[in-house]
């Protein structure tokens, strides 16, 4: 198909679709259940299209694809309503967002720090659209040159950098926090040769841990118990006032949304690897780019605008493989796949060729979707908060019961729940110690893929650890390793500082 | 007064439902608990097969998950603790015979009343660049250099692993073999060139195959497949010796408890008979590369124990079996 054809045919989806008005009542539905579930501390992307796929078993293909895919968007995106206004992410993915968002709505930003989110949500998902759309093939074979080599490194950098951007205190702390996420991800048994490890012979470990009850109490818990026990009302809304889009401020961000859009889409190609990372990155990027890092963390709007722009990007970036290839690129994307196949389409290299008007539908779906959560976000936002407005002593029961039945609902397994409540306890310990607990979960999600991928590559070596600096990939990951942990070095920090000031002398 | 009405109805309510299970069966909804996670293979062909029994039968069929322990056991031993009156099932899968040795219940595979569905037959396939064109000339190739040529297929005492060992038995060949959390992990690392060998199931591999990513050497049971046109032979026609230890095949399905009574069991058979044949199950299982099963009774319960059998042993040889399979008076395989 030319560009023009695919054009038409783009507009003529676009046209079929707004011309069903159920269609458009479960767009928005969806839309605004999506940023409800992103928007509550412990419901995830992941559990909402989870949880949807089955609702939607009965419903038309396109229907199905249209709630998922605008569930998926909303939650992506309503993730910062909590990350902004109680210093909670609502989902992983939004953890970056907390950064600059909360001390944004602090100083009374709240409503212009949610219109910059919203605004940028809708350009990032749009970005990783157009991506989706244009660059699939050439995506698909960058991605490929991953090996177990690469995934290592990068699941390693994840942890690394993570750590690095979220420490309150030493970023020592940050990467022990990560280490500590990579050790719980060693309990269970192993996914290669399936030994038990760290189980003491507990049956209940055998599976292992999963990442929503980890991640639900990791984030939950620490909460409820500080607020309990500070007395002050800690999970009080920040203000919104207005929500407005502030067109302005996103157009000076100009360079900051095209980045973040780029690494988002690049992340979520990546299999496996989904929004949390891509926010983190971003966010990084950002900072590390700017003459003025150190108003990072203080209610930046370029570092806000950074995390939402990627990890909406990211969506369109973990379609990439998934329509193409058939290989999910993000958790949620997971989900999509089991959709999809439940009702008969299994996405692949062949699906272009069976369906070749599938991509641009998707395209079109996509499209409204981005547009209905823009909608949502201007015309509702603050209907949404009000949900995070119920006073805290409402409030935390709430959580806490959402807490319990996030951890219990994925897999109805009740040893999620003791999981949860003992992560929970550990996560308050660590915080009261100034350990970030972001780092943690990441390394709980990372652990599984450095863990398998490092051995694994040890595995198609033979043993010999030299094959890891013999690929170009490997080598750039490797370098962005040590130049992340070198930075922390004083003496490096020194030096560099010592050899910069020596080049401009001469020039 | 009330106390009495109450007392009354409670009786009357007991007396419908002693009456109920003995008229006919089902007179409530039916919960099915699939112990893999949502969206997967086996989640997904239940879905399927469970709705359409439904359109069979007078009440509703409920699919859950309820996943965790290893081999399904946490699903499993849940359906097991409920009463054996048909309106539990357990969607499962040929992995879940592996619970046993795993120690994570204590009951063997007699327990269960199995319906299969089918499941996708496994394929040896090599990257797309790989030199060779033929299964045999891969078996040589692996014969002259014992362990270098790299083989990847999902986690050891996986059903894709065991096809695997099978083949290495049956041909001679050895392989130095690769595992990955899954077939599609391990499918892309063959199209990534990590390893240039690969086993996974037909459905997993027929967009990578369509594609040209991969070239499928030879199919792992009796008889070979046509797909675009394109024939994939048997391994069986090259080497004949593999009919001792293939075919080992999915058993995707669901379970009663055995100890259900003959009429639950004659419903459920004829509700699954018909839905096997009817168009939806059908469509579905061609377009997702399945080989129709439809066993159930004798004929399901003496496959999975044949597969019990295989996979505890084999688990048990790898040294991954915290259990002794004798000690569940699990027989060796022939």
């Amino acid at each position: 198909m030319s560009i023009a054809d695919q054009l038409l045919a783009f507009v003529a989806a676009i046209g079929q679709l707004l011309s069903q008005p159920t269609l458009v009542a479960v767009l928005l539905g969806s839309s605004l259940l999506g940023i409800v579930f992103g928007a509550l501390p412990g419901l995830t992307a992941t559990l909402g299209v989870g949880l949807l796929t089955t609702l939607t078993y009965g419903f038309d293909l396109d229907l199905a694809l249209v709630s998922l895919i605008a569930l998926y968007v909303g939650a992506i995106y309503g993730g910062s309503y909590s990350a902004i206004l109680l210093n909670i992410p609502g989902t992983a993915a939004s953890a970056a967002s907390a950064m600059d968002g909360y001390p944004m709505a602090r100083a009374g930003e709240g409503g212009r720090a949610l219109g910059l989110t919203t605004t940028a949500s809708f350009i990032g998902t749009l970005l990783g659209m157009l991506a989706l759309v244009l660059t699939a093939p050439l995506i698909v074979e960058l991605a490929l040159q991953f090996t177990s080599y690469e995934f290592f490194l990068l699941a390693l950098f994840g942890i690394i950098i993570s750590g690095s951007l979220t420490s309150p205190d030493l970023v020592v702390k940050g990467w022990i926090a990560g280490f500590l996420g990579l050790a719980l991800a060693c309990i269970g048994r192993d996914k290669l040769m399936y030994y038990p490890r760290y189980t003491f012979d507990l049956h209940a470990l055998d599976s292992g841990i999963e990442v929503v009850p980890v991640l639900i109490g990791a984030f939950a818990i620490p909460q409820i118990i500080g607020t309990l026990r500070s007395k002050a009302p800690l999970a009080a809304v920040q203000a919104v006032g207005r929500i407005i889009p502030d067109f302005r401020t996103i157009a000076r961000n100009l360079r900051h949304i095209v980045r973040s859009a780029l690494i988002g889409v690049g992340i979520g190609a990546v299999p496996g690897v989904g929004e949390d990372i891509a926010g983190w990155v971003s966010y990084g990027a950002a900072k590390n780019g700017s003459p003025h890092p150190e108003r990072f963390g203080q209610g930046e709007p370029a570092g806000l605008i950074s995390s939402e722009t990627a990890n909406n990007a990211c969506i369109g970036g973990a379609l990439i493989p998934l329509v193409t290839l058939g290989i999910p690129g993000s958790p949620p994307a997971v989900m999509l796949l089991g959709a999809l196949m439940l009702h008969g389409l299994t996405p692949g290299p062949m699906l272009s060729i069976q369906q070749p008007t599938f991509l641009v539908e998707l395209a079109a779906i996509m499209v409204l979707a981005s547009a209905a959560m823009w909608l949502n976000g201007i015309v509702l936002a603050r209907q949404v908060v009000k949900l995070l407005r119920v006073p805290a002593t409402l409030f935390l029961p709430i959580v806490a019961l959402l807490a319990v039945l996030g951890s219990y609902a994925l897999g109805l397994n009740i040893t999620n729940l003791y999981l949860m409540v003992a992560v929970g306890i550990a996560a308050y310990v660590l915080t009261e110690m100034d350990y970030p607990i972001a780092p943690l979960v990441i390394g709980v999600i990372l652990g599984p893929m450095a863990d398998e991928n490092l051995r694994r590559a040890l595995m198609v070596s033979q043993g010999d650890p030299l094959d890891f600096f013999t690929r170009p990939v490997s080598l750039v990951l490797i370098a962005a390793i040590l130049l992340t942990v070198l930075a922390q070095v004083p003496a490096w920090r020194r030096w560099r500082h010592g050899l910069l000031a020596r080049f401009r002398r001469k020039s | 007064m009330r106390a009495k009405t109450t007392l009354a109805l409670g009786i009357a309510a007991a007396l419908t439902a002693t009456g109920a299970i003995a008229q006919d069966y089902p007179s409530r909804d039916i919960n099915a608990v699939v112990v893999w996670s949502a969206g997967g293979g086996t989640d997904t062909a239940n879905r399927l097969i469970l709705a359409e029994m439904q359109e069979n039968l007078p009440v509703r069929i409920n699919v859950t998950n309820r996943t965790g322990g290893v081999g399904g056991s946490v699903g499993m031993s849940y359906v097991f603790e409920q009463p054996a009156d048909g309106y539990t099932l357990a969607g499962i899968s040929e992995s879940v015979v592996t619970a046993g040795v795993q120690g994570g219940w204590d009951q063997r595979m007699d327990v269960w009343y199995p319906f299969i569905i089918g499941g996708s037959p496994d394929l040896v396939s090599v990257s797309s660049d790989a030199p060779w064109q033929s299964l045999a000339e891969l078996v040589e190739a692996a014969k002259a250099t014992p362990g270098e040529i790299r083989a990847g297929a999902s986690a050891a005492g996986s059903i894709h692993h065991l096809n695997l060992l099978a083949l290495e038995k049956g041909t001679g060949a050895t392989f130095n073999y690769i595992p990955y959390d899954g077939s599609a992990p391990a499918q892309n690392a063959a199209v990534a060139g990590e390893v240039q060998v690969i086993v996974t199931s037909l459905a997993e591999q027929q967009q990578l195959l369509q594609a040209g990513r991969l070239r499928p050497l030879a199919m792992l049971v009796p008889s070979g497949v046509e797909l675009n046109g394109e024939a994939i032979p048997s391994a069986f026609d090259s080497f004949p010796e593999l009919s001792e230890h293939l075919p080992i095949k999915q058993a995707i399905g669901f379970a009663v408890l055995d100890a259900a009574p003959d009429d639950v069991k004659a419903t459920l058979v004829e509700a699954f008979d018909a839905a096997m044949a009817s168009d939806k199950v059908q469509t579905w299982l061609g377009e997702n590369y399945y080989e129709a099963s439809g066993a159930s009774g004798d004929a399901a319960k003496e496959e999975f124990a044949r597969l019990e059998s295989l996979f505890a042993w084999t688990l048990h040889d790898l040294g991954a079996a915290s259990v002794d399979p004798a000690t569940l008076d699990i027989p060796k395989p022939n």
